[in-house]
């Protein structure tokens, strides 16, 4: 019961979360009704739409608005760990993001269906994709809104994404030429949201093409899922970590 | 420091109380300010309320009752000493089981009703779903909550807001009950049925610690009080009032300035006219020794009559001592 409870809040703690599916899906209705695209270019639609711009959508003040409301304080009198809180507040996003995906794919086989034209190759492995890095942002704005009173994480992430991706590429540029512009370009590349590793396997660019590492052989498909996941738990982790130590005062704010 | 006068003094009566402060600190500084910029707001607060005991927290804004419930509540750390809820650290899992808590501005979620929002709180206290639809029903009876129960909480009045929760509150049927002034915004008829299902809670061994600006509602429901000045506990218990149990009338013949010059220390007389002498009292067991020294001395007495001061008049006399 407890936990069917919490991931249910997630979906019904504001009304306009709704309207955010609603208004997502009616885009990638207009984007295929209107060009008809190829895989790759409707795999990037749901890229940039459902796993970058949709998590922060959803997760904006998703602990946040509990803390400037004060219902956190009644909520946290509860026996339950703060660090457990945190964790469905993330899983119920991630079921979200899974539900919307799998609409979204029963939505545009109708389509697929209806109208004959354009192309669902690849679509399954595009919103798997999209679902992954759904989890990556979804985790670091769960994490900010620890930090960030009511619902201005999403944009305090936008704004801090943005910024220091385009410092480090600036950097990297700078020092092309020295091992230090290696090691940014590792960062970029391996610490940050793994939209390019994601978009390229999208893209079909590491076919056949298996990764060694300690002497295995491993696809890479599972290799960045594993990636994907584990960047997932990594964004999360300050989160539950200051979660747990973090004061709530029962004012409103 | 200033402890409260019911301090435990061994350890079987701190393991009977259902809140147990020790030397309890807490200062308020935020990240980078100057230490001269912190803010005491608890200063070595010790105190225990047992079971069935309900304590009225009162004192001027700022001087510490908020903080010491949500310390209880574990929603704060203290910055010195330590507080157990039924034996157990504040902040933990057994601790959180045995608590209650009602803010002063209660919030729900404004798409869910309010049985959803029992529901909720069922599930968060670890209730079987048959466990959940009985509490939740008790609830709606309790608090007669049955022509809202249903709509959901965004279309609440203040009122409707402090009944659901309360309900919220009393649903794990706790050990502790903190309220944070639990009948703003009730009606009069929600007022009496808050103070009948208080007084249940307490026959029931439920300890109840009330945060409140009503003092006439918290004087109808307990005589513990605890004020609360600069982050300290200036009197606690029944004996709150001591310092002035009141004033005596003593109703004369005639003759009072002389008989209350010859009869009685100055600093007793508060006015002496010929008909009637206003004395300040202490205790009231001192009432008897005054009407018999009087008595002996000559007075015709015609009547007799001590006016306790209540709690408002407590309240005010404690502010202004202490320069409020």
């Amino acid at each position: 019961m407890r936990a069917y409870e919490l991931l249910k809040e997630t979906f019904w703690r504001r009304r306009y979360i709704w309207i955010v599916h609603v208004v997502w899906l009616a885009l990638y209705v207009m984007f295929w009704w209107l060009y008809y695209p190829d895989p790759e270019e409707f795999g990037g639609l749901l890229f940039l739409c459902g796993g970058f711009l949709l998590p922060l959508a959803l997760s904006a003040g998703i602990i946040g608005d509990d803390v400037a409301s004060g219902r956190i304080c009644v909520v946290l009198t509860r026996p339950l760990r703060p660090g457990t809180l945190f964790a469905y507040r993330l899983l119920g996003l991630s079921l979200q993001g899974a539900i919307h995906f799998l609409l979204a794919g029963i939505v545009i086989l109708v389509l697929r269906l209806v109208t004959r034209k354009g192309s669902t190759e690849d679509l399954a492995f595009w919103l798997f994709l999209s679902w992954l890095l759904f989890n990556t942002w979804a985790a670091l704005s769960t994490s900010s809104s620890v930090l960030v009173k009511r619902s201005q994480n999403s944009l305090f992430l936008l704004v801090a994404f943005i910024t220091i991706g385009g410092v480090l590429q600036i950097l990297i540029w700078n020092l092309r030429n020295y091992a230090v512009g290696d090691v940014l370009k590792g960062i970029l590349r391996y610490g940050f949201p793994p939209h390019t590793l994601l978009r390229d396997l999208g893209n079909g660019e590491f076919e056949e093409k298996n990764l060694v590492l300690a002497g295995l052989h491993l696809p890479r498909t599972l290799v960045y899922t594993a990636h994907s996941l584990l960047l997932t738990m990594i964004y999360a982790l300050p989160g539950v970590l200051i979660f747990r130590k973090k004061q709530f005062l029962a004012e409103r704010d | 420091m200033i402890q409260a006068a019911n301090e435990p003094t061994s350890d079987s009566d701190a393991r009977e109380a259902v809140v147990q402060c020790r030397r309890l600190t807490k200062v308020y500084k935020k990240l980078l300010a100057s230490r001269a910029k912190a803010v005491r707001a608890l200063n070595e607060v010790s105190l225990s309320v047992r079971p069935g005991q309900i304590v009225g927290l009162i004192g001027p804004n700022g001087a510490g009752k908020s903080t010491l419930l949500n310390l209880i509540a574990g929603l704060i750390f203290p910055t010195d000493g330590d507080v157990t809820v039924c034996g157990h650290p504040a902040r933990s899992i057994q601790a959180r089981q045995s608590l209650g808590y009602m803010p002063e501005h209660p919030v729900f979620l404004g798409g869910y009703s309010a049985r959803a929002t029992l529901r909720y709180h069922g599930a968060l206290l670890g209730l079987s779903r048959a466990a959940i639809a009985d509490q939740v029903d008790k609830s709606i009876q309790r608090l007669q909550m049955q022509e809202f129960i249903d709509r959901p909480c965004a279309d609440f009045s203040q009122g409707m807001k402090q009944r659901l929760a309360l309900g919220v509150a009393m649903l794990n049927e706790p050990q502790l009950l903190l309220l944070d002034e639990p009948s703003n915004g009730l009606d009069p008829v929600g007022i009496i049925r808050l103070r009948d299902l208080l007084k249940q809670l307490q026959d029931s061994g439920a300890a109840i610690v009330i945060s409140s600006h009503r003092l006439g509602e918290l004087e109808k429901l307990t005589s513990d009080y605890m004020f609360m000045h600069h982050g300290q506990i200036i009197t606690f218990g029944d004996n709150a009032m001591t310092g002035r149990a009141g004033q005596l009338l003593v109703g004369l013949e005639s003759d009072g300035p002389r008989l209350a010059e010859t009869l009685l220390p100055a600093s007793k007389v508060l006015e002496a006219s010929e008909t009637e002498l206003a004395l300040a009292v202490d205790d009231p067991a001192e009432v008897p020794d005054i009407v018999s020294k009087l008595a002996r001395g000559g007075a015709r007495i015609t009547s007799v009559m001590l006016q306790r001061e209540d709690i408002e008049e407590t309240f005010l006399r404690l502010c202004d001592e202490r320069g409020q």
